[in-house]
């Protein structure tokens, strides 16, 4: 008998606590106008509760993004990798290969930039469901850093700053590219990344943009799936290129040409035309990537 | 006797076939006549001529004599050992090189000294010494008990594996990353003309040897106590298989990376062919084996230009399906 009237009592009470439920969601709904919703590069949706104003990035090249266009503290960490600017060593250091998610969780960020290829996708959705957004970025040109920063600007609400930074960096780009515009007999440049497989900087990636501004062209023509392929000597021999980068030409020749002294009768090496450009300013997309032009603008016509 | 002469012919003939295949697959574009004109009117000023004599022909001949390398030496351990899960491995040498490897990779000693790239001397240093542990455990009261051996070689192994492991999560770079996943799949990328005559002349000799320890090798499958009795010196014969083995096997792991399979496979291939004591075995083996290797790496440029699929990996995917074919025909059987 008891258990009929207990029965009978939660009829009343069932349809109250739907109630109480549908009202939260109301309550939520109501939030739900005051959020963010932001579209990374990557048309992932991100729906942020507030204005973020604790970041950091996973990425080296984003984190020097971030200096230049946001408030220094609006930034709460730093990675391992990250150098650039000095300043950045005052922050607290965070694990991101393996994300170390406590330590994240505990720096309570609003939004962790990061760039496509840095960071996989399910760490993303990880960290996603732990209550932290992540923000892909990717780069093709040297454009794309421009609308990069000026994202970044956008979201956190600095987009004056950003603006006045891509302005003069657009137009130092600009003078550049006017500067070796239609040059005849394009040299190729081959830069590689790594000797033994031999790994270079393949078409899809940001130097074919930067020696394109600077009248040159990356020697490897050929679009891989890969950003940075793998060749064999053959494929080098053939592509015979006018400059190498990669590294001095004593570096050089104690690592890759002492592997493949064949690849000695490449013009590259014939005519002494190797160089070593500054690793972080040719691998990351950052604002100082008009450094990284002038650098290579050096190498190119010394 | 015909059948085995036949087979002999016919793998060389097919070896030489895939050699002049081979001899065309590259990123320079090459007809037959060029490849003539390449080998008999050599012109050093022209690439393309260069390409095929000096990057072509010796990353083939690397090939050959590697496949033929541990198709040879895995024949000589499953005799050994007397078990047909044997492969040349089993001492050791494939996971020695790779430490030796790793050790240069990263940044222990330095890539070259002198001119001369270290990792496949590191790595022949670590097949060597990770192998006479190896025979050392697997040695008692004067004489190598295969069991021993066998089970010293898998622990060892595995413990250097894990050596490896841990200096590749420990390791700071990509690049280094790359050179070893690289590296422990295989390749014949690094041929040249100074490296080719190592591995050949290993095999070489070795070859040689054998043709006098045939009979030795078939009385071995008997078991050690028929062996003896029929007036086989077991003890002997073994040591000289273990040093034959090790020197093979180190040279070629050292320069192409330890691929697998073809030591595993090659050998029932052969005896598939010709019965378990076939007299033309051992020559046959390295014969199939370096022209499987041959077709194996013309597929890996083939499919996937120009860098090619890492040679270990289509060993075993074209290896395998084969080898499991092989178990299930019902007239083979390890020892004949």
């Amino acid at each position: 008998m008891s258990g009929i009237y207990t029965l009978r009592q939660a009829r009343f009470i069932l349809p109250a606590i739907l109630c109480l439920l549908l009202f939260g969601c109301n309550q939520r709904q109501k939030q739900a106008k005051e959020t963010l919703v932001l579209k990374d590069d990557l048309g992932r949706e991100l729906i942020l509760q507030k204005k973020p104003e604790r970041v950091f990035s996973f990425a080296s090249s984003l984190t020097e993004m971030l200096y230049a266009v946001l408030d220094t503290s609006t930034i709460i960490a730093r990675t391992p990798t990250d150098d650039y600017p000095a300043a950045v060593y005052r922050k607290p250091l965070v694990s991101n290969y393996p994300v170390d998610y406590e330590q994240v969780l505990a720096l309570k960020p609003d939004l962790i930039f990061t760039v496509e290829g840095i960071t996989p996708l399910e760490v993303a959705e990880r960290l996603q469901q732990l209550g932290v957004p992540v923000y892909y970025q990717k780069y093709r040109t040297v454009e794309d850093i421009f609308t990069g920063l000026e994202d970044i600007g956008r979201i956190m609400g600095r987009k004056q700053e950003a603006k006045q930074l891509t302005d003069s960096l657009r137009q130092e780009v600009a003078q550049l590219r006017q500067k070796y515009k239609q040059r005849e007999n394009p040299l190729q440049v081959l830069a590689i990344t790594w000797s033994d497989p031999i790994y270079v900087y393949g078409q899809n990636t940001i130097l074919s943009d930067k020696l394109r501004i600077l009248g040159a062209e990356n020697a490897v023509q050929e679009v891989f799936e890969q950003p940075y392929p793998a060749l064999t000597r053959e494929y080098v021999l053939k592509l015979n290129p006018d400059v190498l980068l990669g590294g001095t030409k004593e570096e050089l020749e104690e690592s890759f040409f002492s592997l493949y002294p064949e690849l000695r009768r490449i013009k590259a090496y014939q005519n002494n035309r190797i160089y070593k450009p500054n690793d972080n300013l040719m691998s990351r997309p950052s604002p100082r990537v008009v450094e990284s032009l002038r650098e290579l603008e050096g190498f190119l016509y010394p | 006797m015909m059948r085995r002469g036949l087979y002999v012919i016919l793998a060389l003939l097919l070896i030489l076939v895939v050699m002049l295949l081979g001899l065309q697959v590259g990123s320079f574009d090459t007809g037959a006549g060029t490849i003539f004109d390449a080998i008999f009117h050599y012109n050093p000023d022209n690439t393309t001529h260069f390409a095929i004599l000096h990057l072509r022909l010796p990353r083939l001949i690397l090939a050959l004599v590697v496949g033929a390398s541990l198709a040879f030496c895995g024949y000589l351990m499953q005799a050994m050992v007397n078990n047909g899960l044997a492969d040349p491995y089993l001492l050791g040498t494939a996971s020695g090189a790779s430490l030796g490897a790793v050790i240069v990779f990263f940044g222990f000693v330095p890539m070259t000294v002198a001119g001369v790239y270290l990792p496949p001397v590191f790595a022949l240093v670590g097949a060597f010494v990770v192998t006479l542990v190896v025979v050392m455990l697997g040695y008692r009261k004067r004489q190598i008990i295969p069991a021993q051996l066998l089970l010293a070689g898998i622990a060892l192994s595995s413990l250097v594996t894990a050596m490896v492991g841990l200096l590749t999560f420990l390791s700071d770079s990509e690049g280094k990353l790359r050179s070893v996943v690289f590296w422990s799949m295989g390749s014949f990328e690094r041929a040249s003309w100074e490296m080719v005559p190592y591995p050949a002349a290993a095999l070489l000799v070795a070859l040689l040897l054998f043709a006098f320890y045939q009979k030795q090798l078939n009385i071995l499958l008997l078991g050690e106590e028929r062996a003896q009795a029929l007036g086989i010196q077991v003890a002997q014969t073994r040591w000289v298989i273990l040093a034959t083995v090790s020197v093979v096997t180190g040279f070629a792991v050292a320069t192409s990376g330890p691929i697998g399979f073809v030591g595993l496979i090659i050998p029932h291939v052969t005896r598939g062919l010709l019965g378990a004591t076939g007299r033309g075995n051992l020559l046959l083996c390295a014969f199939i084996g370096g022209l499987f290797m041959l077709l194996c790496d013309l597929l890996s440029r083939i499919i996937y230009p120009p860098a090619g699929l890492p040679i270990g990996i289509i060993t075993s995917f074209f290896g395998v399906p084969f080898f499991v074919y092989l178990l299930f025909k019902k007239n083979y059987n390890f020892r004949g």
